[in-house]
């Protein structure tokens, strides 16, 4: 009768070795696989940060554009309202020219 | 206690650790993705702010050379139009032989610029007489007469308060220019240069703001 109550526990304490040993094994694959997804976590943070910066570098481009094309369209402008203008005093100009140099200033 | 008992204790036990195993486990696998995402988070914001400052550069870049350019481009059209100025009042010069100028005579403008080159060769170190040297191009000399010569060495006279005796008389001496006069004192040491191409030159950066002042005022 012990003999068979020892074979009774000692057939529990390996039973419950073996669901401790399996215990562990799948804490060791979710733990793993923890591992995997953060290397996911990074992989896709670093696409991301790489998406984001090509974003940002077209946005600023784009506007360092418009700016540009903004200033350039200005100036050309203001060139031309200038030739305009100098258009119409050339004469005045051409005549302190000469009083200048003809030392009548 | 019996052995069911003992064995149904020993189930138990182990069941409670190994569930405490996989949610320590569990709670690990949530602790470092957490962390992972959180460093991940972290990173991208100094990423974002790192990449935000260098397009944001490089946009200034870009809008400070528009500026210099822009600069560039209405300071070329704004010499264009000065050169053609200069250019337009170079060939004029030349009409003012035939026409003169704003109701004066070339012979009269000549005039000035002798006295006023005398005024200043006379103010340069000439003692109690001056004998000067009017020189002229082939053409021009035709424009002054012993008279004016005269004349002129009165006038150059009287702004000396008659300190100074002066003589303007017109040497053999024939120089290349497009129009104007040389005023020296005997012997050559003072000299006043009031050709059109010296007084154009000598009188070039203020010319250049007159110019600007005249060609870009709003009527």
């Amino acid at each position: 009768m012990a003999v068979e109550a020892l074979k009774l526990i000692k057939e529990g304490e390996e039973r419950g070795r073996r669901l401790k040993e399996e215990a562990t094994v799948k804490a060791a694959k979710i733990l793993e696989d923890a591992e995997a997804e953060v290397r996911l976590v990074k992989e896709k943070a670093l696409e991301d940060e790489k998406k984001l910066a090509a974003q940002i570098l077209e946005k600023y481009r784009k506007e360092g554009e418009q700016a540009e094309a903004e200033i350039m369209k200005n100036a050309a402008a203001e060139a031309e309202k200038r030739k305009s203008l100098a258009e119409s005093n050339r004469d005045s100009a051409v005549s302190v020219v000469l009083e200048k140099t003809l030392g009548l200033r | 206690m019996g052995a069911e008992e003992i064995v149904r204790k020993i189930k138990e036990e182990a069941e409670a650790e190994c569930e405490k195993i996989i949610s320590d486990a569990e709670a690990n696998r949530r602790k470092r993705l957490a962390e992972a995402r959180a460093e991940a988070e972290e990173q991208k914001k100094s990423f974002v702010a790192a990449s935000e400052q260098k397009a944001r550069e490089e946009k200034e870049g870009v809008v400070r050379a528009a500026r210099l350019n822009a600069r560039k481009v209405r300071w070329d059209a704004e010499e264009k139009i000065i050169a053609e100025v200069l250019e337009e009042a170079a060939k004029a010069l030349k009409e003012v032989k035939k026409n003169g100028f704003k109701g004066r005579s070339y012979s009269e403008i000549l005039a000035g610029l002798i006295k006023d080159a005398a005024v200043s060769v006379v103010a340069a170190g000439a003692g109690s007489s001056s004998e000067l040297e009017v020189r002229l191009s082939e053409e021009d000399a035709s424009f002054v007469t012993p008279e004016m010569l005269k004349e002129l060495s009165a006038e150059v006279e009287r702004s000396t308060r008659g300190g100074v005796k002066v003589r303007l008389s017109v040497s053999g001496e024939r120089i290349k220019s497009e129009g104007g006069v040389v005023v020296s004192g005997r012997g050559g040491k003072v000299e006043v240069n009031n050709t059109f191409e010296q007084r154009m030159a000598r009188l070039s950066s203020g010319l250049r703001e007159e110019i600007v002042k005249s060609l870009f005022a709003e009527k």
